[in-house]
């Protein structure tokens, strides 16, 4: 065959693949309009009763009646718009709502999807699982912590976090580390899921700083802060000091100025020295302010002229944060003049603009 | 020699390289085509898969997390008293918890701080503003907002460039995550939520996110808002529009699936503000410098031995005003391809280098040989023709056919990326805006191709001969159909 005939059977095809390549762009436009159009107009008869659910209006019931007859092709195309108010709204509205699944045999069906081969379904039905938030269904979706599919383990770990059922924590905690090549369950899903569950779960929070594995130390660690789990404060204390991980260290150092008191304010100082990380040192010069214990203003007042200059600010801003007694130090640092004096002006200046100084001297 | 001895001689030449390049072209051609054609059925593929899960992503719940990563928007501006506030009133109200803007006006010599002034009841507080990555320009005074609430800071520095610009923004930044983001762009209501959830995801390893730039020209803005998309009517932005999506959001996606992406646009970058202090941040004497920022990421991470991901985010977008003139047009063209070349070259060291992996071995020499070349085969392939016509060494059907194969298959590939486009986000609502997608696809290959090859080589030539580069003005719009106003070119305009 020569080059001719070649290039001959090359435009050929390439022309008619551009045909279909049009026809493919107007196809799919043109039935995605049909198909929008044909959901409007079966869903329009409907729309006001679901609007009626979703804002826990309907106080006759009519409207979950009414929603709970419709034939399956139509809620088919309304499935979505229950899902994504779902999400949205909370009380009797949400639980109208996951009646409304329910009726139309969601739940069953999520049950069944659950040992599915499709990833897709997997994650479908543990999220449905997840909306519906029926305490019953934990024990259903822990096995997916393990799923051989990372986006069915993370949503498996937010819908048992909306599920809440705190003796779901131990094997949220246990989804976090990556194990056998999989990712681990990310920090921040996790502890979002943890923190949604209550104060019951500070046992197996506990448990968890003292895991031999970093991520579960560190989500413990964010949770404990987030969450003011005080219970946790003598094992964060001790973390503070042995930890070698830097990030649980950051966050170790979190949780304390969130919960921490006298003692603890000694125990952030040690860490503000040179010889620590740059980013430990700032988080506890911030966590100082947090505790807001005076014995602290000597250390942050030294740390005003640091050749960190966002360590030196930081410092600043917390002596504004522990008080008069802070802002008094940081006028007469202000009023001098070097590099200290530099850090002490900046937060006062903002400490003024947000009526921080009212009734310190400086403002009297 | 007499006349017809020179033509027969030069005849001869142009026959012997016709012979020994054409095959060598039509090949390119068909590679690079199909390369492209690979990288779209990848993201098309990821694109599939991200519509899958979209149902339980959870994008409601990041946008209410506690634990939400803190982010600083950085918009480095100059001279842009038009569009700065309705830009930083739209920024105020994007969809995110924990979030900050700095303005770092670089040395403006119009109204624009007096605007932002005005606007935002802005004071002046006395913030040192640290060195952790080196610039140039001096800070002159940082605002703040009167309330002391509004995470508002905007600065005001010497001029020294936009990359300087970004890099005290960098220092200014608090969070531990920064975008940069043009002043003059548009960004979706939930674009941080999107940019950041990479980061969330796989903390340890993300360090840099980008999203997708899509042309604003025509569409419909209010309040710094894109409320309606729209396709513009020149030709010139039309076309734009359909190279902006094969290459900037399906080719990107493209190499993000792959897992080697080089290029993330200064218009709308996210990275993790540590690893910018490590690397130093942005090269102001760079002229593609978020192409050379993603290169000194890869290298750096690959040299330290990391184990880390830079992603494309396909959805939601940055919008931006591109060029609706040759000229400007032209400018930027040479800017963008200069910055290749001189980027490409600074890290020519990790070309086919085994311990730079995918990026070394597959990415690098694909932009040497797709990207810099490209414009390069296509014109000296183009003039041999055009030579070869009248001389009578090219046989016209032959010619026709080749051609017609070249540029069908560039057609076809665009096309393809259409329908993708089509299929999946389908942002062009109108029919008439389609059928104008689908024609600007056939007509870029009448002119504008050729023009933009020409320009990419001028851009490149500039380089070599060491020709200082000139920044361009561009007239913009403006936002809320504001008059058109001029300012400086920037990055990815």
């Amino acid at each position: 065959m020569s080059v001719r005939q070649l290039l001959l059977i090359a435009v050929t095809i390439i022309g008619l693949s551009m045909v279909s390549s049009v026809a493919l762009i107007v196809g799919a436009k043109f039935r995605r309009g049909r198909a929008d159009a044909r959901s409007r107009a079966l869903l329009a008869p409907y729309r006001s009763s679901l609007l009626a659910l979703a804002s826990g209006e309907d106080e006759t019931g009519q409207a979950k009646a009414e929603l709970s007859e419709i034939p399956s092709h139509t809620w088919d195309r309304l499935r979505p718009s229950v899902i994504v108010l779902l999400t949205k709204v909370r009380g009797a509205a949400a639980e109208d709502l996951s009646d409304l699944l329910r009726s139309h045999g969601e739940v069953e069906k999520a049950t069944k999807m659950l040992k599915s081969r499709s990833a897709v379904h997997r994650a479908r039905a543990a999220y449905l699982f997840g909306l519906v938030r029926d305490p019953i269904t934990a024990p259903l979706v822990v096995p997916l912590l393990s799923d051989s599919n990372a986006d069915v383990r993370f949503v498996a770990t937010r819908s048992l976090g909306f599920i809440g059922v705190p003796s779901s924590a131990g094997a949220i905690l246990q989804a976090i580390g990556n194990s056998q090549g999989r990712i681990g369950v990310p920090a921040w899903i996790a502890a979002e899921a943890l923190l949604s569950m209550g104060i019951e779960i500070a046992p197996a929070l506990r448990a968890g700083l003292a895991s031999n594995d970093v991520a579960v130390r560190n989500v413990c660690a964010v949770v404990a802060g987030v969450g003011t789990f005080s219970s946790a404060a003598p094992q964060l204390r001790i973390l503070m000091n042995t930890e070698r991980d830097d990030d649980v260290r950051v966050s170790v150092a979190v949780a304390l100025g969130r919960l921490g008191g006298q003692l603890d304010a000694a125990v952030l100082a040690t860490h503000t020295g040179i010889s620590e990380t740059a980013v430990l040192r700032r988080t506890c010069a911030t966590a100082l302010g947090e505790v807001g214990e005076p014995e602290s203003l000597d250390v942050l007042s030294g740390l005003l002229g640091d050749g960190d200059r966002r360590l030196a600010y930081l410092a600043a801003e917390s002596m504004v944060r522990i008080g008069i007694e802070g802002i008094a130090q940081l006028q007469e640092v202000a009023s001098s003049t070097g590099q200290d004096a530099n850090a002490a002006r900046g937060a006062l200046d903002v400490a003024r603009l947000r009526g921080q100084l009212a009734g310190s001297a400086g403002e009297s | 020699m007499n006349w017809t001895g020179l033509l027969e001689g030069v005849r001869q030449v142009i026959s012997a390289i016709m012979h020994l390049v054409a095959i060598p072209v039509l090949i390119y051609f068909l590679v690079i085509n199909t390369s492209l054609l690979v990288l779209i059925g990848l993201a098309a593929a990821e694109f599939s898969r991200q519509r899958r899960i979209e149902e339980y992503a959870g994008r409601e719940e990041t946008v209410s997390s506690r634990l939400a990563l803190g982010v600083s928007v950085i918009l480095p501006s100059y001279n842009e008293e038009a569009v700065i506030v309705t830009s930083v009133k739209a920024m105020l109200a994007l969809h995110y918890s924990l979030y900050e803007i700095i303005v770092v006006d670089d040395g403006s010599t119009d109204g624009m701080f007096d605007r932002l002034q005005s606007a935002f009841d802005l004071v002046p507080i006395h913030l040192e503003v640290p060195s952790d990555v080196p610039t140039r320009g001096a800070v002159v005074d940082v605002h703040i907002p009167k309330d002391g609430r509004t995470r508002l800071v905007v600065v005001r520095k010497e001029n020294s460039g936009k990359s300087d610009a970004i890099n005290v923004g960098i220092n200014v930044a608090v969070e531990p995550l920064v975008v940069f983001v043009d002043a003059d762009s548009i960004l979706d209501p939930d674009s941080l939520v999107v940019v950041t959830k990479p980061f969330a995801d796989d903390p340890t390893r993300v360090v840099a996110t980008g999203g997708v730039i899509r042309a604003a020209n025509g569409c419909k803005v209010v309040d710094g808002r894109l409320v309606e998309v729209n396709l513009a009517k020149p030709w010139i932005v039309r076309i734009q529009v359909v190279e902006y999506l094969r290459a900037f959001l399906f080719g990107r996606m493209g190499w993000s699936r792959f897992g080697a992406l080089i290029l993330i646009s200064g218009a709308f970058g996210m990275v993790r503000r540590d690893v910018l202090v490590e690397v130093g941040g942005l090269n102001p004497d760079s002229i593609g410098e978020d192409f050379e920022l993603v290169m000194r990421i890869h290298r750096h991470m690959l040299e330290k031995g990391r184990d880390y991901r830079v992603q494309f985010v396909a959805e939601p977008v940055s919008w931006t005003e591109v060029p609706v003139t040759a000229k400007v047009l032209r400018s930027q063209r040479k800017r963008w391809h200069r910055g290749l070349w001189e980027t490409l070259w600074k890290y020519r060291g990790m070309m086919f280098n085994p311990r730079y992996g995918k990026v070394g071995m597959v990415a690098i020499p694909y932009h040497w040989v797709f990207e810099l070349m490209a414009p390069l085969v296509e014109l000296v392939g183009l003039i041999l023709v055009f030579l070869g016509l009248p001389l009578g060494v090219v046989n016209l059907p032959y010619a026709l056919m080749f051609m017609a194969a070249a540029y069908g298959y560039a057609i076809l590939v665009t096309l393809l990326a259409m329908a993708v486009e089509e299929l999946t986000f389908h942002k062009y609502t109108r029919w008439r805006d389609l059928g104008a997608i689908i024609l600007a696809s056939l007509l870029e290959n009448v002119g504008y191709r050729q023009a933009t090859a020409w320009w990419r080589l001028e851009g490149w030539w500039a380089s070599l001969r060491g020709k200082k580069q000139v920044w361009g003005t561009m007239t913009r719009q403006g936002f809320d159909q504001d008059p058109p106003i001029v300012s400086a070119v920037s990055a990815d305009d």
